[in-house]
């Protein structure tokens, strides 16, 4: 039998099929979030089904997780992230004692105990400063793409200081420091050093080791290598960090069959 | 007619009251349905979850109906006593004297919650400059300005000093504006030097002798003053008096928490023990009548218990919950997520310990004036919330910030390391604006996750 989880982000909507027995990944997707929020994600899940071949009643259990959990009426049950991406890392990276997730909205720092599950969590609120909305409204800012912003942070040889702990404010800061003629690499990477620094000033306490950084920034190059300077020490980027919070659901899914 | 407890929205409290009526309910003079609250303005009442007993609705009406028992003690020739920024200690001295009323103007911070924005206090404090950056008990400019939700008192008493930086700001303005304020000073509570004469505050803190004579002394004016409204003397012995009969209202709180904090299942709803803690301070402007609520709303929660009845099903994560919240509906939203409160310290502990009896009153109230968590070091609230959370037994923490409140941005992280250091709780801090509508969705993620992570350290 196969498992799913759905994580209905703010940003996108993801999907991981397991099999329920071995928990090997059979299947994933993904599609930016949308208005319709349900029937994008039932869209997205039938489709999944039919490129694995697969139909509803091949599927033993379906858990929502992300913001728009409780939105997705395929799902039997709703997780909050917070539990599933620390399951869905747990399988990818048994080892890990912290976790960073960076998304859409929100960023969460969450502790893990040596069972795997969560001993503790942080989320950041009211401010978009230390998600990927910050990076998303840079490349609008700079005309690029969001795909580009890691070879630009990476090119980048001063990164600027981006002061404003507030998006709409850095915002502002931004558009001064094209006014002054600061070369974009420059301020992409001030964006990066932006964002870490918010998480960690989230995270608040030490982190124990290994850190595993997750979430859809995790997808952009430069970004773990901000992340690492900033909390001082070395950060493990999950496989397929985007998905591990579906991943991490679809699981859950599997253990609620079993029980 | 059915006595099982449960919490229903305001829609079947219209059937449940009619239920109640058929079955030979008695209320007081300020009883009714509870719709008529709403229909007076209080629109947030629509989207609140209640505990169904005939003793909590006697709460609500009592805490809904005190801006007119306030006109009529006026109308009785009484004298009112705005007690701001005090939290049980100038209300124990008014209360000692027979024709004085004494009631709390810093409770219009719920106002932009209960009335939902309706009635732009906020705006008119923005108005003169207290904005957003301030506590939301800025609203209580508007409710002064507006005259529509508490009579002008005849006398205005502030505590200042180490109480609180926004509060002391807000009515400094409200001072300016034309309301006489008698100011009294709340020192910083330090440890006693060594070799210093030192007293234990109610609460097991030891603080100077010295910290004590002054907070004596500035209570020695409010008593010059009190007996000066009142054309009346605040002797000894009506303070000891007095003394006593708030210690019975703090004796049925503290048998209340410790039943509805304690029991399993929870006998009574987080929102309407939130209700009661906040009464009991300044006994909703009437102190007789407000043990009396005690005692109904004690009886009926050991009946429930008595009975094994709950209003939330069993298991629920047992949540202790620090700062009280500006929108009420979020106490509602932990039970719905799967939560319950089991312990609180809502900034006022000391106004729940009993005021030392065997003192000379005067000394008796300085030293409890003194153990005012705000007045003292956040180490000491940290290490009192600790004591609490093991009493009650609690599995998880919620800090709950007060956008703008100085207090809680400044304490906070500090109240969350010594929980987490100490007793190896999860703790999570939220933030809860007057109407948290818009953030439901993510307060509701965060209160869910940590009921997660406490049914996972349950098992594992």
């Amino acid at each position: 039998m196969i498992c799913a989880g759905i994580d209905a982000g703010s940003r996108a909507v993801k999907i991981v099929l397991v099999d329920a027995d071995t928990l090997d990944v059979v299947g994933s997707a993904t599609a930016d979030q949308g208005i319709e929020q349900d029937a994008l994600a039932t869209r997205l899940y039938e489709k999944l089904l039919a490129d694995c071949r697969l139909d509803r009643r091949a599927v033993a259990g379906v858990v929502a997780t992300g913001y728009s959990r409780n939105a997705v009426s395929v799902a039997d049950t709703t997780i909050t992230e917070i539990t599933c991406h620390a399951c869905g890392v747990r399988h990818v990276a048994p080892e890990a004692a912290t976790v960073i997730e960076i998304g859409g909205q929100d960023s969460k720092l969450l502790r893990l105990s040596p069972n795997g599950g969560v001993r503790d969590f942080a989320m950041n609120d009211r401010c978009a400063a230390g998600t990927g909305r910050f990076l998303e409204m840079v490349a609008a800012r700079l005309g690029v793409g969001l795909e580009a912003l890691g070879d630009m942070a990476l090119r980048s040889a001063r990164p600027a200081a981006i002061s404003s702990m507030c998006v709409v404010f850095a915002e502002t800061e931004i558009i001064g420091l094209l006014a002054a003629h600061a070369p974009p690499e420059d301020i992409v990477a001030g964006v990066q050093t932006a964002i870490v620094k918010r998480v960690v000033a989230m995270a608040g306490r030490k982190l124990a080791p290994p850190v595993v950084f997750t979430g859809g920034v995790a997808l952009i190059p430069g970004m773990d290598r901000a992340l690492a300077a900033a909390i001082g020490q070395p950060v493990c980027v999950a496989p397929n960090p985007q998905l591990t919070g579906a991943l991490g659901a679809a699981i859950l899914a599997a253990r609620q069959r079993r029980e | 007619m059915t006595d099982t407890p449960r919490r229903i929205t305001l829609e079947e409290w219209d059937a449940r009251y009619a239920e109640l009526r058929a079955g030979g309910l008695r209320e007081p003079a300020y009883g009714g349905p509870l719709r008529r609250h709403l229909d007076d303005g209080d629109l947030r009442l629509a989207r609140l979850l209640y505990d169904n007993s005939a003793a909590s609705l006697r709460l609500w009406n009592f805490l809904l109906t005190e801006e007119e028992r306030l006109r009529q003690a006026r109308a009785g020739g009484k004298k009112l006593v705005g007690t701001m920024k005090d939290l049980g200690t100038v209300p124990v001295m008014a209360y000692s004297l027979p024709n004085v009323v004494a009631f709390y103007p810093d409770g219009a911070w719920w106002l932009p919650c209960v009335m939902e924005m309706s009635t732009g206090m906020l705006e008119v404090a923005d108005s003169l400059g207290i904005d957003e950056a301030f506590c939301p008990v800025r609203a209580m400019l508007g409710a002064f300005l507006t005259e529509a939700h508490f009579p002008i008192p005849d006398l205005l008493t502030c505590s200042v000093g180490a109480t609180c930086d926004d509060f002391s700001a807000i009515a400094q303005r409200l001072e300016a504006l034309g309301y006489p304020i008698l100011w009294w000073e709340a020192p910083s509570r330090r440890q006693p030097d060594p070799g210093e004469a030192a007293v234990c505050l109610p609460g097991g803190f030891p603080a100077p002798q010295a910290q004590v004579d002054f907070v004596r002394s500035e209570l020695e004016r409010l008593r010059s003053a009190l007996e000066a409204l009142a054309a009346d003397r605040l002797h000894d012995g009506r303070l000891a008096e007095g003394i006593r009969a708030a210690n019975r209202v703090r004796r049925l709180l503290a048998e209340l928490r410790r039943l509805a904090y304690k029991a399993e299942p929870c006998p009574l709803p987080a929102l309407e023990m939130l209700i009661a803690e906040m009464l009991a301070i300044h006994f909703c402007s009437d102190r007789a009548e407000s043990l009396l609520v005690f005692e109904d709303l004690l009886r009926e929660t050991r009946r429930r218990v008595d009975a094994g009845q709950g209003v939330l099903p069993p298991g629920a994560a047992r949540v202790f919950w620090v700062n009280p919240v500006a929108d009420l509906r979020v106490m509602n939203l932990l039970e719905s997520c799967g939560g319950r409160i089991c312990g609180t310290e809502y900034l006022f502990c000391h106004a729940l310990d009993e005021i030392p009896e065997d003192l000379p009153p005067m000394e008796a109230l300085a030293r409890m004036a003194l153990a005012d968590p705000m007045v003292g070091p956040v180490a000491d609230r940290a290490e009192r919330i600790c004591a609490d959370i093991r009493a009650f037994g609690a599995e998880g923490v919620i800090v709950s910030r007060i956008p703008g409140a100085s207090h809680c941005a400044t304490e906070g992280a500090v109240i969350a390391d010594v929980v987490a250091s100490s007793l190896g709780l999860p703790v999570v801090e939220i933030e809860v604006p007057p109407l948290s509508d818009s953030m439901q969705p993510t307060l509701s993620t965060r209160l869910t996750a940590l009921v997660e992570v406490i049914r996972e350290g349950r098992t594992g």
